[in-house]
C-alpha cells in the first residue's frame, strides 16, 4: 500500500505507460531538464517491457516498479486506414489495456493516475468551441468509432472509481500534438507529422511539395514539450475527476496552410508547393492550362460576359 | 455467414432470468422450437461469464450456432448508485467474453438484451433506437448504462471488420414470472406486486410512492420473449430494436420508488421500428398479463426472488 488519498505518498514514484511514444519522450526530456523533483522516480515503460493488452503482464510490471502515480499513455494506436477496417481491434485491445492499467492502478493504492484522450473522441456532430462537457453528447465520426469510444470510457471508469471508492483519477484531451519521436507515416492522416515527412522527401528528391485538402482547415496544434510541462502540472495540480482540454487558445488556432509554410520554412524548402483538394486520386486540370482555358472563353464570350 | 448451419443450437445466456425463462416457455411448452433445434438455457451456477475461460469452457461444451445473451451483473437502484464501478467493469467482461467466445466458435448471430435505461437522460420523445449515443445517460447507473451500450459499440465493430450481424433488442420494462419481486429495487411492476401481496396478506393499506402520474411503456416477459424468437430467426439488422407495447395501452400511473430517487417522469419509447417489420403483433392486453404475473408470484412466493 502505497498512499493516503490526500496525495502524501512520500517521493513520487511515477509510472509513465507508452514511455517511448510522442508524449512519453516529451515527458522524459521536461522531467530530465528540470521538471522533475528531489527524491522522485520516473519510469518510462515501454510495450516491449510488459503487454498491458494482458492483464497478468500489467500486474507484473505494477508489482515490479510498485508506482505511486501513474501517466498512462499507452494505447493501440493506428493511422486512419487501419482505425477503418479495424474498428473492432482499436476497440477491444484498448479497453483491456486501459482496464488493465486503470484497475492494477486502483488495487496497487495509486493516488493518482492521468490518462490520455484526444480531440478525435468528440462527437462528429457538436457546436464549436468543444468543451470538457460534451465528450459523450453524441457519436464520434465513423472513422475510428471503435477507438473512440475505447477513449472516452477512461473517463466512465475515471468517475465511476471515483464515485465508488474516492479515486481522483482524471485525463487530459490533447488537440493536434507534433513533436520529436512522432510516428511520421504520411497515410496515416496525422497533419503535421505528414506534413514533416512529405517536406524532407520533396527537399531531398527535388520534387514539388504536395499538400492534401483546402488548406484553410482550422487545426489548434500543440507541440509535445509544451503538453509534457502541461502534463507533469495536472498531475501535481489538477484536483478534478473531469478531463481537461490542453490546447492553445481559440485565437491561436493555425490553417493547414500556415503549418504548411512554417515548415517549408523550418527545412529551408525553396521547390514548389502544391495545395489540392480532398483526395490524392483526383486529377486536377494543370493550373496553366486552366487559364488558358477560361481565358480563350472570355474573349470569345466577352460582349455577354457578366462585368 | 448467410445463416445455414444446419439445425441451430441456441445457447441463452441468463437462462434462469425473467427473460430467459420466458423464451424457455414459449420454445418448450408453446410450440415454438423447431425440428431438429437445440435450446440451452445457461445460469450463472454453470458458468461465470466474467471469466473468460469459464465463458470459452461453456462455448466449448456447448458449441452453438446462436447465442441470446441475456446474463448481466444487474442490481436495484441503490446498488447502482453505490457501485458504478463494478456494474461498468463486471458488464464489459460478461459482454467481451459472450461476443468473443461467439465470434471465435463461429457463432451465426446473437441477440444481445438492452434496456430503454441506457438512453440519454436529457432527449426528445419519442426516444428511438438511432438516439442511444446521444448523450450521457442518468447518472445514477451510468457505469451499468455504458456497459449495456458498448454492445451496441461492439456490434457494430463485429460487422464492420468481420461482417458479423451481432445484433440486440431494447426492451422496455419487462415484467413477468420468475422475475425480481424486490421491493427496493425500484422495478415497478415486480415492487408493486410484491407490496400488494404483503398488503393483502397483512390486511394493512396499499402504499404507493411517487405523483402517480409518471408514464411508462411494459411489455409482458411472454410476449418480449415471442418477439426474441422473431429477431433470433428473421431482424436481420445489426442496429438494435426496441420492443415495446403500444403506448395507449400501456400507459400507467403509478410509481413505486421512495422519496429519495423518484426516477425519471417519462421514458418515452418509439415502436414504429417493430411495427414497421410486425405490423400484426398482439401484445397480450395488460390487465390479462399482470393478473397472470400475481397468479404465478402467489403461487410461488416461498420461492421468488425479493
Amino acid at each position: 500500500w502505497s498512499g493516503s488519498m490526500d496525495g502524501s505518498v512520500g517521493p513520487m514514484r511515477v509510472l509513465v505507460t507508452g514511455g517511448s511514444g510522442l508524449v512519453g519522450r516529451a515527458i522524459e526530456r521536461v522531467v530530465k531538464e528540470g521538471g522533475g523533483r528531489e527524491g522522485e522516480k520516473w519510469i518510462f515503460l515501454s510495450s516491449k517491457e510488459a503487454n498491458l493488452v494482458s492483464a497478468q503482464e500489467t500486474r507484473a510490471a505494477f508489482e515490479k516498479h510498485r508506482p505511486t502515480h501513474v501517466i498512462h499513455l499507452a494505447a493501440m494506436v493506428g493511422g486512419l486506414y487501419r482505425n477503418m477496417r479495424q474498428n473492432l481491434d482499436f476497440w477491444r485491445n484498448n479497453v483491456h489495456i486501459n482496464d488493465n492499467v486503470l484497475n492494477m492502478s486502483h488495487e496497487f493504492g495509486v493516488v493518482k493516475v492521468v490518462s490520455c484522450l484526444s480531440t478525435c473522441v468528440f462527437p462528429d456532430k457538436t457546436t464549436y468551441p468543444i468543451d470538457e462537457t460534451m465528450m459523450h453528447n453524441g457519436a464520434p465520426h465513423d472513422s475510428n468509432y471503435g477507438y473512440a469510444y475505447a477513449k472516452r470510457m477512461i473517463d466512465v471508469h475515471n468517475r465511476a472509481l471515483f464515485q465508488q471508492y474516492g479515486r481522483k483519477y482524471t485525463a487530459v484531451i490533447p488537440t493536434n500534438m507534433f513533436g520529436a519521436h512522432d510516428n511520421y507515416n504520411i497515410e496515416d492522416g496525422h497533419v503535421m507529422p505528414g506534413l514533416i515527412h512529405k517536406t524532407y522527401l520533396a527537399k531531398k528528391e527535388g520534387k514539388p511539395l504536395q499538400v492534401w485538402g483546402s488548406g484553410r482547415a482550422l487545426r489548434q496544434f500543440i507541440y509535445s514539450l509544451d503538453l509534457a510541462r502541461l502534463f507533469l502540472w495536472v498531475l501535481r495540480e489538477y484536483d478534478e475527476v473531469e478531463p481537461i482540454i490542453l490546447s492553445v487558445g481559440e485565437e491561436d488556432e493555425l490553417t493547414v496552410k500556415d503549418a504548411v509554410d512554417a515548415v517549408v520554412e523550418a527545412f529551408g524548402f525553396e521547390g514548389e508547393v502544391i495545395v489540392s483538394f480532398h483526395t490524392n486520386n483526383f486529377k486536377f486540370t494543370p493550373f496553366k492550362q486552366a487559364v488558358k482555358e477560361t481565358c480563350d472563353w472570355f474573349a470569345a464570350n466577352y460582349d455577354t460576359a457578366r462585368k | 455467414m448467410n445463416g445455414s448451419v444446419g439445425p441451430m443450437r441456441v445457447l441463452v445466456t441468463g437462462g434462469s432470468g425473467l427473460v430467459g425463462r420466458a423464451i424457455e416457455r414459449v420454445v418448450k411448452k408453446e410450440g415454438e422450437e423447431r425440428e431438429g433445434e437445440e435450446w440451452i438455457f445457461l445460469s450463472s451456477k454453470e458458468a461465470n461469464l466474467m471469466s473468460a475461460e469459464e465463458t470459452r469452457a461453456a462455448f466449448e461444451k456447448h458449441h452453438p450456432t446462436h447465442v441470446i445473451h441475456l446474463a448481466a451483473m444487474v442490481g436495484g437502484l441503490f446498488r447502482n448508485m453505490r457501485q458504478n464501478l463494478d456494474f461498468w467493469r463486471y458488464n464489459v467482461f460478461i459482454n467481451d467474453n459472450v461476443l468473443q467466445a461467439a465470434h471465435e466458435f463461429g457463432v451465426v448471430k446473437v441477440v444481445s438484451c438492452l434496456s430503454t435505461c441506457i438512453f440519454p437522460d436529457k432527449t426528445t420523445y419519442p426516444i428511438d433506437e438511432t438516439m442511444i449515443h446521444n448523450g450521457p445517460p442518468h447518472e445514477s447507473n451510468f457505469g451499468y448504462a455504458f456497459a449495456k451500450r458498448m454492445i451496441d459499440v461492439q456490434n457494430r465493430a463485429y460487422f464492420q471488420q468481420y461482417g458479423l450481424r451481432y445484433t440486440a433488442v431494447i426492451p422496455t420494462n419487462v415484467f413477468g414470472p420468475h422475475d425480481n419481486f424486490n421491493i427496493d429495487d425500484g422495478h415497478v411492476l415486480p415492487g408493486l406486486i410484491h407490496k400488494t401481496y404483503l398488503a393483502k396478506k397483512e390486511g394493512k393499506p396499499l402504499q404507493v410512492w411517487g405523483s402517480g402520474r409518471a408514464l411508462r411503456q411494459f411489455i409482458y416477459s411472454l410476449d418480449l420473449a415471442r418477439l426474441f424468437l422473431w429477431v433470433l430467426r428473421e431482424y436481420d439488422e445489426v442496429e438494435p430494436i426496441i420492443l415495446s407495447g403500444t403506448r395507449d395501452v400501456f400507459d400507467i400511473v403509478f410509481l413505486v420508488g421512495n422519496g429519495k430517487a423518484d426516477g425519471q417522469f417519462k421514458k418515452t419509447a418509439s415502436n414504429a421500428k417493430l411495427r414497421k417489420y410486425l405490423p400484426d403483433f398482439k401484445f397480450t392486453p395488460f390487465r390479462a398479463a399482470v393478473k397472470e404475473t400475481c397468479d404465478w408470484f402467489v403461487a410461488n412466493y416461498d420461492a421468488a426472488r425479493k
